[in-house]
């Protein structure tokens, strides 16, 4: 049977508010075999920025893609080939938007050969994540593996 | 939840977008322009230009006309290969950007060319 899909917890520190600042907490599910720890700054990315390795911007630090994806931006790449790209650019991770492109979940799924953590958010939590991106609102993000309640023994 | 299409909101404020959506700006332009990348702080938005700003060069194909960076020693140029203003510490000589110039050539530093 399917092996069911870890869940990610995404945990958003505000970098422009005082540290004692709660950090928000939302969701999300690890693709492509990539479960696992990553943190960094968040940095939006154009769909079309990961369609060819050209010159590119270089981040200073340590970064955390997210990408909106659009199903009205025909694909110029496999959506693990982004991943791939995305990652290759430096990012600590990728987070891809899906609210809108209901076929990157499926495509994604099938692979489990990513190096560093991808995960798929949608619906309030990618609106809130999309919401700091289009204020511009400078942010820390630590990405780590959704602990299940382990299943009571009934002796 | 109906992302507005060329309407006016903060990603599709600015004119030349075919397409486009609140956040991600321009999803494709109108015919002849080209689609620039802009990194604005931490977002990345599509932005349709008639040319391409200074530090990219224009490339055009059948799905899109798109912005690229100049490499990253040059600092304007025609293509990814002639370049026409090298950054500093570099000198330009037959479309390339070098550190040192060839023989019977001076390092120009104002023009930033090998004279």
């Amino acid at each position: 049977s399917e092996r069911p899909a870890l869940r990610a917890l995404i945990k958003v520190s505000l970098l422009k508010h005082e540290p004692t600042g709660k950090p928000i907490i939302l969701e999300g599910v690890f693709v492509g075999g990539s479960a696992g720890k990553a943190e960094g700054k968040l940095m939006q990315y154009h769909p079309l920025s990961l369609c060819n390795t050209s010159e590119d911007e270089r981040q200073e630090s340590d970064f955390i893609t997210i990408v909106k994806l659009e199903h009205r931006v025909p694909r110029c790449l496999p959506l693990l080939d982004k991943a791939r790209m995305a990652l290759d650019k430096g990012a600590q991770a990728v987070i891809f938007d899906v609210s809108d492109d209901t076929n990157a979940a499926a495509e994604l799924r099938e692979t489990d050969s990513l190096p560093r953590p991808v995960v798929l958010v949608e619906a309030d939590d990618a609106e809130e994540l999309m919401g700091l991106v289009n204020k511009n609102e400078e942010a820390n993000v630590v990405i780590e593996i959704k602990m299940e309640p382990k299943w009571p023994h009934y002796d | 939840r109906q992302h507005k299409i060329s309407g006016v909101s903060s990603g599709c404020q600015q004119g030349g977008c075919l397409t486009c959506s609140d956040y991600n700006g321009c999803l494709s332009c109108r015919p002849r322009l080209f689609m620039h990348l802009e990194r604005i702080g931490m977002k990345q938005i599509g932005v349709c230009m008639t040319s391409c700003p200074p530090g990219f060069y224009g490339t055009r194909s059948p799905e899109r006309n798109t912005c690229t960076k100049c490499r990253s020693e040059c600092d304007s140029c025609f293509n990814r290969h002639f370049c026409t203003r090298c950054r500093a510490g570099f000198y330009l000589h037959l479309g390339k950007c070098q550190e040192n110039c060839p023989e019977g050539h001076v390092r120009s530093d104002a023009q930033r060319e090998c004279v």
